[in-house]
């Protein structure tokens, strides 16, 4: 068998490489079921810096209108900015169009529904069940809607930011470092409403990626640099369609994505008791906050929309994934770095402490993230062996395999964006953590 | 009836089910595989143009083709402008003169004259073959937006007649944009003439007014205006430039073969030469070829076939009795502007008016009648009906159809190239040898149907 490594339709949404399997007649047929799917109705789409973003957003605007949708374009934004634009524009959906942290010949299509978030699984299977079945509706042309453009989307986040989590009083020296992605638009104007005094790094919107767009610590050396050169009190990153947040403290450290949300988690909690929602991968200093700031904390499975949808059952004041995602419902429904911004400089303003300083009150863990390539056909007896291997240890099968160890944790599961095994673990020391991968990597042959 | 016409003359259907995203986006990747350059676009103003532009817009990007958008304006503005910029192509966002349901894509080659034949031909075979380029990421160009094609089409025409006199005259003009792309164009070119205008349905925001054939059963409401400005002269136009409907000083709307015989009249008599125009058009055209010592060249119904023979001999003047004319010194295709300027410097300089050179026109009584039929049914109805009519030695030329001539009169039965039927056109010197002609062609056709 010889799956195809550049196009993945799944729940997730249609995901592909440019000049080869995502073709615009594709997007086009996908836009056209989405617009199905909300009935004609109102449809905003934005998109985020890629340069294959104009063509993939005039297969889009053709396929929507064509079933009779109200198509509203909210232009070159943020991520976290569509999903606040499909609420505050009283839209019935929205598609963005963004690979978010992909590489830069990758473009994808979301979908989102008309309360800003990601459709859920069994939305998304509705959807996809249209598109393959080709049950696409035509409205005919007379009742076609003209385009309309939307110019301030992004300046409506940064007022519902700033009015829901408030401008700062320190006047903190921040470096940002945006991927030229769709962060460009909007970091550098978003901080100094905030009243913060901006170092930027790589805001030309020109989907040209000077670094690959996933935020983690060996893609960030040169905002190391920046913040240790320009003496900031921090630093940020984004992946291309800031959905996600990576912080590098005033020494020039990268922190790990998974202390991002530990930090919003903490400010939220000092502020607000409440529950948490964290997905099965996400750092156990999630488990240790919610205990020392008296919250709940409960977990879902991976995806944004797992999280979302569990936040909104258990009415949970504050969310997210380990991949430096902060989902805040008071402004948005969807991960925002952002939102993840303003909370941990208000964090900062109220400890009057570092970055540094403030995860040194925190349990310090090490996690190891690792991905396999695995024959699909291989993985349903691979997750079995797992769970025959540790039927003594207290194990979560919500998602693939998570075994709860004394103190640690391993979790092995299926991608769901790429054709991958994920190994997570997470121990008390770094050769803990390098054992347990050991370990696992055995299991796995 | 069927909805969809993919044939070399481009794609045109109702959009909807027939004519969907995903088909007109396969067509740009075709077009910009074939053609592979850069490319011009522009669109009329149906309620359908903004879904399938930006179809076309993304399969042209797809395909690597450098896209530059000049929006809403008449096809033979893009025409002259994708020849003088000397790009790869173009692609109009059209039906004319068809119904607002209806939708089409027009292929333009280098030289800003439409595909020929075997081009379009080619065209067909990358597009069923359904290989198209692929771009990578970084070679996909931005779109660009350029809003100066009118200004050149404007500027071109105006070079090439006598302003001075036009303007002298102070003509008061009528006009029905028929909310289409001429909306701006053809209101600039008049008071640039230096005319008093009159306009009615420029709005492009609006839906089309009324059926955008400008045959002479749609000019009612221009012919309203005409006699409430009390304008010398009424101008109808389509939704994309390139037929005119005319109406007289005195509210008389004339036949849509009428513009072409003006036009033959007027540069006829200038520069007597060749007329081109197809096996379906009024013989008038041949009577003043003989007057100004002419002659005429009939090929198959289609102006890609009338644009093309122009040039190759250098006629004084082409076009067809649906109201579409080529005036050669300004570009080798059906342009509705041209034709209005080259009309009013004639009346201008000879001090007459439209309806005295209207009566200088040869008299026939056309009558047409079209029998809708499956796609599958019209060939071989067509060709039972040739067979019947090739062992007899008659005066009939099959070149498009059927053709009968006779000294009285002619009858044109042909495929139509636009829509799924046969039209049957008949005309004579009187109503009754015409009726005459029309009912026996049907009466055939009756007795052949497959």
């Amino acid at each position: 068998m010889r799956p195809i490594r550049t196009l993945k339709i799944s729940i997730s949404g249609v995901r592909g490489v440019i000049g080869d399997s995502l073709s615009p007649a594709l997007l086009a047929n996908f836009a056209q079921s989405f617009g199905t799917y909300v009935g004609g109705a109102t449809v905003v789409v934005g998109r985020d810096t890629r340069t294959s973003g104009e063509m993939v957003r005039h297969a889009v605007v053709s396929g929507l209108i064509a079933t009779g949708c109200r198509v509203i374009d909210v232009g070159v934004c943020p991520v976290p900015t569509i999903q606040l634009a499909a609420r505050n524009l009283h839209a019935h959906g929205g598609i963005a169009i963004t690979a978010s942290h992909n590489p830069a010949e990758w473009n994808a299509l979301k979908f989102i529904k008309g309360d800003g978030c990601f459709l859920s699984s069994y939305e998304a299977e509705e959807l996809l069940r249209i598109y393959h079945q080709h049950e696409y509706s035509f409205a005919p042309s007379r009742r076609f809607r003209t385009l309309r453009y939307y110019p301030r989307a992004i300046q409506d986040h940064i007022d519902r930011i700033v009015e829901k989590i408030g401008r700062l009083k320190s006047g903190f020296r921040v470096a940002v470092d945006c991927c030229n992605g769709a962060g460009s638009l909007m970091s550098p104007q978003f901080l100094e409403a905030l009243g913060c005094r901006v170092i930027p790094l790589h805001v030309i919107p020109d989907g040209r990626f000077p670094r690959p767009p996933e935020p983690i610590a060996q893609n960030l050396s040169e905002l190391s640099q920046l913040v240790r050169d320009s003496k900031a009190d921090v630093g940020f990153a984004q992946d291309a369609d800031a959905d996600r947040l990576a912080i590098i403290s005033e020494s020039g450290e990268p922190i790990g994505e998974d202390n991002t949300l530990a930090l919003a988690a903490y400010y939220v909690l000092g502020k607000t008791r409440g529950t948490v929602v964290v997905n099965l991968s996400t750092s156990q200093v999630l488990d240790d906050i919610a205990a020392m700031r008296g919250g709940r904390l409960l977990r879902s499975r991976i995806g944004e929309v797992n999280v979302t949808d569990r936040m909104k059952t258990s009415g949970a004041i504050i969310g997210g994934e380990g991949n430096g995602g902060v989902i805040y419902p008071q402004v948005n429904f969807g991960r925002d770095s952002f939102v993840g911004m303003a909370l941990i400089l208000h964090l900062m303003q109220e400890e009057q402490k570092t970055v540094t300083e403030i995860l040194a009150q925190l349990p310090h863990y090490s996690m190891i993230k690792t991905a396999r390539q695995i024959a699909s056909d291989q993985i349903p007896g691979l997750l079995e062996k797992l769970k025959r291997f540790y039927g003594d240890k207290k194990i979560d099968l919500q998602d693939g395999v998570k075994i709860h160890l004394d103190g640690s944790w391993i979790h092995v599961r299926p991608s769901n964006t790429e054709p991958i095994m994920r190994v997570v673990v997470e121990a008390p020391s770094l050769e803990q953590a390098e054992k347990l991968v050991q370990e696992i990597e055995a299991q796995l042959g | 009836m069927s909805l969809l016409k993919i044939s070399i003359a481009g794609v045109r259907g109702v959009v909807g089910e027939a004519l969907t995203p995903e088909l007109l986006i396969r067509f740009a990747q075709a077009m910009g595989t074939y053609a592979n350059g850069k490319i011009a676009v522009c669109r009329d103003t149906r309620p359908s143009g903004e879904m399938a532009l930006s179809a076309v817009l993304s399969g042209l990007i797809a395909s690597g083709c450098q896209v530059i958008d000049l929006g809403i304006c008449p096809t033979p503005s893009m025409q002259l402008y994708v020849g003088e910029k000397g790009f790869s192509g173009g692609i109009a966002v059209t039906a004319g003169h068809n119904p607002e349901e209806w939708n089409a894509l027009k292929f333009v080659r280098p030289d800003g004259m439409y595909f020929n034949a075997l081009q379009g031909q080619e065209l067909l075979d990358v597009y069923h073959q359904g290989e198209f380029n692929k771009a990578r990421w970084d070679q996909l160009p931005p779109v660009v937006c350029d809003g100066t094609a009118v200004d050149g089409h404007i500027a071109r025409i105006v070079e090439q007649v006598d302003v001075k006199a036009i303007r002298a005259r102070r003509f008061k003009i009528a006009l029905d944009c028929c909310n289409g792309g001429c909306s701006l164009a053809s209101p600039r070119l008049l008071e640039q003439l230096g005319c008093e205008v009159f306009v009615i349905n420029n709005d492009l925001t609006e839906r089309l007014p009324h059926d955008p054939d400008p045959s002479s059963g749609n000019l009612s409401q221009l012919k309203a205006l005409l006699k409430a400005a009390g304008a010398d002269i009424g101008f109808g136009h389509d939704t994309d430039g390139e037929r005119l409907g005319i109406v007289t000083e005195k509210g008389e709307p004339l036949h849509q073969e009428k513009t072409l015989g003006l036009l033959a009249r007027v540069l006829l008599e200038r520069r007597p030469g060749i007329v081109v125009t197809n096996f379906s058009t009024s013989r008038m055209v041949e009577d003043l070829a003989r007057r100004f010592g002419g002659s005429v060249v009939r090929t198959p119904v289609g102006q890609a076939f009338i644009a093309g023979k122009v040039k190759e001999l250098d006629a004084t003047v082409g076009g067809e009795g649906s109201g579409g004319v080529v005036v050669p010194f300004v570009q080798y295709t059906n342009d509705s502007l041209a034709v209005i300027a080259v009309l009013l410097e004639y009346l201008a300089c000879r001090r007459r008016s439209i309806s005295e050179l209207d009566s200088e026109l040869p008299r026939y009584v056309m009558k047409k009648q079209d029998i809708l039929l499956e796609p599958y049914q019209i060939f071989s109805t067509l060709q039972n009906l040739r067979a019947q009519w090739e062992e007899r030695e008659e005066a009939v030329d099959f070149t498009d159809g059927i053709k009968w001539e006779w000294p009285d009169g002619w009858l044109h039965v042909r495929a139509s190239n636009t829509e799924s039927l046969i039209r049957v056109i008949a005309e004579a010197r009187d109503e009754s040898r015409a009726t005459e002609l029309l009912d026996g062609a049907l009466a055939q056709l009756g007795s052949v149907a497959g």
